[in-house]
């Protein structure tokens, strides 16, 4: 096996090809920062990266290189009927050998403080945070379920797989779990944090540019772990208090007769078993908060995005979307299908 | 060529030289990683909680978890005087200190039977009941399994049925019995003694 | 039955030559002798046969895996199936390919090795193939009859506990893990016992090669590991069943404390799945290039440190759990560690590979694709070591990648390496090299084509174990890209297959040494006698067959006319005294069945496990009750 210097500049190409293929800002990539905190850990990466590319590509020469070496005369004799080479051969080898493993150890010991050192600047961010928000994630099959904490009792949010966060503010999340563990994890603002039952974990967020960051659970929970998606909205401070504020109002009255009919038709079915719209006598504790339904971006946890079309395919047969998900099928008459759509899409 | 002559050498050896012995010593391996385990996850299910023993588990009695110990202790000398008599082909050394040995296994066995009765958990009540249940059950088996090979052992020397293949036996049983009865002594500190010393009492 | 009696009056005499060694170790006729087989050669080879058929299916699995993964949105298996199917892959090719399949190889070479006849305890042997075989059957029975476990390879509570999966599907991955710990426990420990007390007289530690050395650190960590393991699935298979409370939240049991049982011996799994592999490339280096070991004092203190370590690590699977800071630097800092004796042992090699006359042999092929592939998987395992990096790619393809090339190249291509070097040993004809080559870039392009794309789709969020992902996501490309991989990956097994297949019947003839190797199981014939060697040689170097011939010493005085060998002491290995070893027996077969009735039944009716010891019980005695005459002799 001939190993021309053609072949190997061949190979780094069509590797290094594949990697461009993946890089370029994306959403949900690691590598695309939209926060201090991630920023860092990106940051981090390119660091370990190209230290270890360079030792890769050191120790895959060296070993390639070994098929190049030809023996002459003399040490050629004896390793034939040795089968060692000369002493002096090899203590050179050993000083060798023992340099590289000296340069192992140093060159790890120097990943480990820049790891252990970045690790740390992360974690503290909540000791150094004053103007933080806390906001409680518990994880559910397979939907977020999402609370605004407050000290006033009034001001306290409830929403479903979605967050908005001020930019530039950090964000604790306290993470619980309904039933197995999840993971959350929002790539572009930080790294995950399981969300385990009986236990509460804490992590820390924080944009510092605006953008809809996406985030979906990482730990496997069972059938529809693949559709288990949360937005995150990073927008200006004024911008976010004013989607708080209307986050607190009760739900939007009907404000015609079909979306009327529509809110009859929801409280008049199952629905309200699971779900709740504030301001209704919806107050079921199960399934995701509708209050304010129709200015979420998606439907089932992000499974579809939140259109008029989705939402009507989603009621009418939730199993064919996401199977194994707990809604229930319930019945919708073909007349009473499009008030409700209208009624739902209704509340922003 | 040359040759190395083994043709003196004993067809068998009664001793830690043998390669059952150090079967064995796998086996304890085994077995005590097991309980070590056990006993660390049950010390990590004691700090997870407030109240311990929670709360409508009874608080474990000492007495007769002791006297079960205490014959348990008393039997492992006679395995020991077990092994020295196969090592010297002693039959009636053997006999007799094999049935000492599971006289006072059978009476740490009743006694830990009666302790079980007085137990006002089962395996199912909560995390302590799981364990504790655990614990006596898997150790229990262990003992009751080595008590079947060591009386198969007595019968075959009683029977005359034996020769240094089942004479090595008693030795490595031997080794077997240490094993048992070490491994129980932290074990019954544990959960026996536990509550008294890290209880929320 | 046994007509050996009658030779066994005579007086401890070297009796019949070569005729007297090879009646009495001869396999026994008929179907019930066919159950009875307890040489090594037999008990290893079924083993390998067993486990390749187990890494087909696996791969199987996984190309139906990489089928749904081609395209966004793709119908072609519904989440359910999709999560039975990559459990099933995770844990078959842990717990039914990688251990068994090592086991197998350190079953058949190290008696050959150490130049003895077999095994120190030939019956257990036996009996750990028959465990092994009935956690194969058992958890395939499950699987097709719609009980494959569907909670992943390691069934993380509580979705693996009773309220969250139904019907017997964790059940069967749980029992499962029993029947092949149990397994695995009884290779661990007669290696262990065969490696320190049957060895050639003179083959003292420092003399032994490094595959033993190998699979002797494995075999301490079999079995400190795995009862860790037997632990965790007893608590998941006991609160299923049985109403106990080990890990339910509710009544004080953790999510948390599973893992940390479950990890502590999956990490030190990874591990016992790797050193094997190290054994073997060491021994392909040395035949290979010709010259011996660069460095085997500190090959061998970085197996056996490898092997300490590798207990020590086990956090940085749970760094998203959030666990306390000074714990996290604690795991960082020995997951960076471990690097160092891996590190020792790649420098060694190639100062061998350096200084040595190289054969460009297939099997050299592999251990060149076995350094380029584990050593990218290893550098990204110093990545995951790092909690801010772990955090981001932890439970994403990248995770995926970096395990796949570890064990890939870590542990297969020096398997397929060690297939091509063993080959002629234990067949007695050699493979088609030239087909051999084309084999490993089959399997090394289309392994890097699979995986290496995997790094990407984990660092642009492609979480691990979904069964399908939107269009929008930008995944398409890189995962059919991988598809096609695995697709030439199934091409390389085939072709291995070709090989193997073409081989067996019109390979060139081997004779006992092709390689010139240096190691004693090529004093052997090809394939071995079933008693291995006619005289038991006597080691007096590290490379018994690189000594010049005038040296050459053999063990007289063992007797021919039953299976006897010697026993040495464990240092220095010098005679200590003889040694006579059962023959074949029915009883493990019965004795397995009766642990098997017991295992599997008690995942339906805990009165199994009653009825299981009983029968146990019952073989036991069988098994151990004296027959031949001479064990009766006082």
């Amino acid at each position: 096996m001939n190993w021309s210097g053609k072949r190997i500049i061949t190979c780094i190409a069509a590797l290094g090809i594949l990697l461009l293929a993946g890089c370029g800002g994306h959403q949900q990539s690691v590598i695309d920062p939209g926060g201090p905190l991630a920023g860092r850990t990106a940051g981090l990466w390119w660091f370990f990266f190209w230290l270890l590319t360079a030792i890769f590509i050191a120790v895959l020469a060296l070993t390639l290189w070994t098929l190049t070496r030809r023996h002459r005369g003399i040490e050629q004799e004896s390793l034939e009927v040795t089968h060692l080479p000369s002493e002096q051969t090899e203590s050179k080898l050993t000083r060798v050998v023992a340099v590289a493993t000296i340069a192992t150890v140093v060159i790890l010991f120097i990943l480990l403080i820049g790891s252990v050192v970045a690790g740390k600047a992360n974690a503290d961010l909540g000791s150094r945070a004053k103007n933080a928000m806390v906001i409680d994630l518990t994880g559910n099959q397979w939907w977020w379920q999402v609370r605004y904490d407050n000290p006033d009792p009034r001001r306290i949010v409830t929403t479903a797989n979605e967050i908005h966060i001020p930019i530039g503010r950090p964000v604790e999340i306290m993470g619980r779990s309904n039933d197995v563990i999840h993971s959350f994890w929002v790539p572009n603002l930080q790294g995950k944090r399981d969300l385990i039952p009986s236990r509460v974990t804490t992590n820390w967020i924080e944009a510092d540019r605006p953008g809809t960051f996406r985030g979906q659970c990482a730990e496997f929970c069972g059938l529809q772990h693949a559709h288990m998606v949360l937005w995150v909205i990073a927008e200006p401070e004024d911008k976010f208090e004013a989607w708080l504020n209307a986050q607190l109002r009760p739900s939007v009255s009907p404000t015609d007769s079909v979306k009327q009919r529509g809110q009859q038709v929801f409280l008049n079915h199952e629905c309200i078993f699971c779900h709740s719209i504030r301001g209704t006598t919806a107050a079921g504790q199960v399934a995701p908060d509708l209050t304010h339904f129709g200015s979420r971006r998606g439907i089932g946890a992000n499974t579809l995005p939140n259109t008029f079309g989705n939402l009507g395919g989603w009621i009418v047969d939730p199993q064919r979307v996401k199977p194994g998900n707990h809604m229930a099928t319930v019945p919708i008459n073909a007349a009473d299908l499009q008030p409700l759509l209208e009624y739902l899409e209704s509340l922003k | 060529m040359n040759t190395l002559d083994v043709g003196d050498l004993p067809p068998y050896d009664i001793s830690s030289q043998s390669p059952l012995w150090w079967g064995q010593l796998c086996t304890a391996i085994i077995e005590g990683m097991m309980f070590a385990i056990l006993i660390a996850a049950y010390l990590y299910v004691r700090l997870r909680m407030d109240v311990w023993p929670p709360p409508g588990d009874q608080y474990p009695h000492l007495l007769l978890p002791t006297l079960s110990l205490i014959a348990l202790l008393i039997s492992a000398p006679f395995s020991y005087l077990a092994s020295e008599a196969a090592k010297r082909n002693d039959r009636a050394g053997m006999i007799r200190n094999l049935v000492l040995n599971l006289v006072f296994a059978a009476i740490c066995f009743t006694l830990r039977i009666l302790e079980w009765r007085s137990l006002n958990f089962n395996w199912q009540a909560d995390a302590q009941g799981s364990y504790v249940w655990a614990f006596l059950g898997l150790h229990s088996f262990d003992f009751i399994a080595d008590a079947i090979f060591t009386l198969v052992l007595l019968i075959l020397i009683l029977i005359g049925r034996y020769g240094e293949k089942q004479r090595l036996g008693v030795h490595v049983d031997s080794v077997i019995w240490y094993f048992l009865v070490a491994v129980w002594i932290p074990i019954y500190i544990v959960i026996y003694w536990g509550p008294h010393i890290f209880g929320s009492q | 039955m046994n007509r050996m009696d009658k030779a066994l009056t005579q007086p401890d005499v070297e009796t019949g030559g070569v005729a007297a060694l090879r009646h009495s170790w001869r396999h026994p006729g008929g179907i019930i002798g066919w159950f009875s087989y307890d040489t090594h050669q037999a008990i290893g080879m079924r083993y390998i046969v067993t486990a390749f058929i187990f890494l087909l299916v696996g791969g199987i699995e996984a190309l139906l895996m990489r089928f749904q993964l081609a395209h966004p949105n793709s119908g072609f298996l519904s989440p359910d199936r999709y999560n039975e199917i990559f459990s099933t892959h995770g844990t078959t090719m842990m717990f039914l390919f990688a251990v068994p399949m090592m086991e197998g190889m350190g079953i058949y070479l190290v008696p050959l090795m150490l130049g003895t006849r077999n095994v120190a305890f030939p019956r257990l042997n036996a009996f750990g193939y028959w465990m092994y075989l009935g956690g194969c059957i058992f958890l395939y029975w499950g699987v097709f009859s719609n009980s494959a476990p569907d909670a992943g390879w390691f069934s993380y509570v509580p979705l693996a506990g009773p309220q969250f999966d139904f019907g017997k599907r964790v059940d069967s991955w749980c029992q499962m893990i029993t029947f092949t710990e149990v397994s695995a426990m009884c290779v661990g420990a007669e290696l262990i016992a065969t490696i320190f007390k049957m060895r050639a007289p003179g083959m003292s530690l420092n003399r032994i090669p490094l595959f033993c050395w190998s699979m002797l650190v494995q075999s301490f960590m079999v079995i400190s590991a795995m009862p860790a393991v037997m632990i965790a699935s007893s608590y998941i298979l006991v609160d299923r069943t049985s109403g106990t409370n080990f890990v339910n939240p509710a009544e004080g049991g953790d999510p948390l404390l599973y893992q940390h049982v479950f990890w502590f011996f999956g990490h030190p799994e990874v591990y016992i799945m790797f050193i094997p592999a190290l054994g073997f490339v060491s021994a392909i280096v040395v035949a290979h290039s010709r010259r011996q070991i660069f460095g085997y004092p500190a090959m061998v203190l970085s197996m056996v440190a490898t092997g300490f370590i590798a207990f020590g690590l086990w956090v940085h699977h749970m760094f998203a759990t959030g666990l306390p800071q000074i714990a996290q630097a604690y795991f960082t800092a020995a997951s960076l560690m471990i690097a160092i004796t891996s590190g020792v042992q790649i420098f060694c090699w190639i100062a061998t590979l350096w200084t040595g006359r190289i054969r460009m042999s297939t099997a050299m092929h592999f251990v060149f694709g076995f350094i380029a592939i584990f050593v990218l998987g290893g550098l990204t395992g110093v990545m995951l070591a790092s909690v801010p990096l772990d955090l981001q790619v932890h439970d994403t393809f990248f995770v995926v990648a970096h395990f796949h090339y570890v064990i890939i190249g870590g542990s297969v291509f020096p398997l397929f390496g060690a297939f091509y070097h063993w080959f002629p040993k234990m067949t007695g004809r050699m493979m088609n090299e030239p087909l051999g080559k084309i084999n490993f870039w089959v399997l090394f392009i289309g392994f890097n084509l699979t995986f290496f794309p995997m790094h990407i789709l984990g660092l642009k969020g492609m979480t691990r174990r979904i069964y399908t992902y939107s269009p929008e996501m930008g995944w398409g490309t890189l995962n059919l890209l991988a598809t096609w991989g695995a697709c030439v990956i199934a091409l390389g097994g085939v072709l291995f297959l070709v090989n193997f297949f073409w081989s067996r019947k019109a390979g060139k003839v081997a004779g006992n040494n092709p390689w010139d190797a240096d190691s004693l199981e090529w004093a052997a014939s090809s394939p071995p006698e079933n008693y291995n060697f006619e005289h038991l040689p006597v080691a007096t170097s590290r490379y018994p067959l690189w000594t010049p011939q005038e040296d050459f010493t053999v063990v007289t005085g063992l007797r021919n006319d039953r299976r006897e060998v010697l026993v040495t002491t464990l240092m220095d290995a010098k005679p200590h005294h003889r040694y006579v070893l059962p023959g074949p027996s029915i009883w493990p077969l019965l004795a397995a069945i009766g642990v098997s009735v017991g295992f599997a039944g008690s995942v339906f009716n805990n009165w199994y496990i009653v009825w299981g010891s009983i029968l146990t019980g019952l073989a036991l005695i069988g098994w151990f009750w004296p027959r031949r005459p001479v064990e009766m002799l006082p």
